[in-house]
């Protein structure tokens, strides 16, 4: 019975932060208005107390859904078994896809930013994406796509600041320009630590994902 | 719900005690006392999941296929060029071949029981399936040469990748299968890719021997 009473309750969090992701993915922090959700959840004001105490607190909970969301994306392309940094390319072909395509994606690298910077949440998001790609890094060293003496912290930091910059810089509403960006970005990154003799191949290897993704991109509606 | 749990459990046990003394031992020598020994189940129990050694063959050959099946089912993204997944989803299927005892275990039933099994049929069939499709894929990408039918690149892909097993079997007991599969590959794939993709998936073949090649 309370297993019963605990899905229900699971459901209408799980509602509600789906409702919660389509206003925030199009509006920004300060905009978004709480009754709009509810009308679009359709539950009651209670029942969205019940779950959370405030605005903020909903927001931060799109932020830590979206990141649960992306490790497993992440994962998944790991469990592909490509090349360490073909790993991390794919990686960022598939999130800038679903920033362009998707709620929650959009929702919660929005929110990121807007609210980021309290209580910390940037400094613990930023910092988890930072070890996980300082990770694969690691290993692509040992493939030899990554030159020995970079510090693969470093590597991975300035990728993710990279990426974070791109989708305030290029226009996550036009999947051509921000996947053409997000290749330019790659394109000029990469010499600052790959392996000169792989850099050829390496941009080959975005180019033909980057023309796959422009072709397979959904864009809001 | 548990019984079926537990039902499932035992069958499991079962299976993976027959892959053990499979690949110890090998088919012909084991016997089904042997197999309960191992288990360490009643007759009754595995009677009641298989009515013989063959039967209990069969499931494996099944099950390992159906892990290989999964691994290039995972890799066949969309958001990856279908000639990329090709080249790497053989040498994923390669790997388990080697390393995972159920698929290999499978695989070897299956070149025993291959005359006269109606799985034999099946279980290529799903994966020169996929492989069909990846291929057509790769012609409306534009990475394969003109004038190509999908399905015969399909097909002697999977056929090269299966008789490359073979010879792996008989001369080294599959211990050099990735080798072979990447040899096989490097003379197959100037016959598949077009003349400008080809410098770009040379180059993809060779970082994936290098990778899969044990050091």
């Amino acid at each position: 019975m309370t297993e019963q009473l605990d899905r229900r309750a699971d459901a209408t969090r799980q509602q509600i932060v789906l409702a919660a992701s389509h206003q925030f993915a199009r509006k920004s922090y300060s905009q978004v208005n709480l009754d709009d959700i509810l009308t679009q959840a359709e539950v009651t004001k209670g029942a969205m107390y019940f779950h959370f105490r405030s605005k903020h607190e909903l927001a931060v909970a799109i932020i830590n859904h979206q990141t649960a969301l992306s490790y497993e994306a992440m994962n998944e392309v790991l469990s592909r078994r490509l090349a360490g940094l073909e790993t991390l390319i794919d990686v960022s072909c598939l999130i800038v896809g679903k920033d362009i395509g998707d709620d929650v994606c959009r929702a919660g690298l929005n929110l990121l930013e807007s609210i980021g910077r309290t209580d910390g949440v940037q400094t613990r998001v930023l910092g988890e994406w930072t070890s996980a790609f300082a990770e694969v890094i690691r290993r692509a060293i040992a493939e030899g796509d990554v030159v020995a003496d970079r510090e693969p912290e470093d590597v991975s930091r300035v990728l993710i600041s990279a990426f974070m910059g791109l989708r305030q810089t290029s226009d996550v509403n036009d999947p051509q320009r921000y996947f053409t960006d997000l290749q330019k970005t790659w394109a000029l990154t990469l010499p600052g630590f790959a392996n000169p003799d792989r850099i050829g191949y390496l941009n080959q290897f975005i180019k033909r994902r980057i023309a796959l993704a422009i072709h397979n991109a959904k864009p809001l509606t | 719900m548990v019984r079926q749990a537990r039902s499932e459990a035992t069958r499991q046990r079962i299976v993976n005690a027959a892959v053990e003394l499979f690949s110890e031992v090998g088919y012909q020598a084991t016997g089904l006392g042997d197999i309960i020994e191992r288990a360490q189940l009643t007759k009754g129990a595995l009677y009641y999941h298989f009515d013989s050694k063959e039967a209990l063959a069969t499931a494996i050959i099944e099950e390992g296929a159906d892990i290989a099946l999964r691994a290039f089912r995972s890799i066949s993204d969309p958001s990856s060029p279908a000639l990329e997944n090709m080249i790497h989803g053989i040498f994923v299927v390669a790997d388990l071949t080697t390393s995972d005892k159920m698929v290999r275990t499978g695989t070897q039933l299956l070149k025993a029981f291959g005359e006269f099994n109606a799985v034999t049929a099946l279980t290529h069939g799903h994966l020169l399936s996929e492989m069909v499709a990846q291929a057509r894929q790769a012609i409306a990408e534009g990475d394969v040469r003109d004038g190509l039918d999908p399905e015969a690149v399909g097909e002697v892909v999977v056929g090269a990748m299966l008789g490359a097993e073979l010879i792996s079997n008989a001369a080294s007991g599959g211990a050099d299968l990735v080798d072979r599969v990447a040899r096989t590959w490097t003379l197959l794939l100037p016959a598949v890719a077009s003349a400008e993709s080809l410098p770009y998936f040379a180059e993809f073949l060779s970082r994936e021997s290098l990778r899969h090649l044990p050091a």
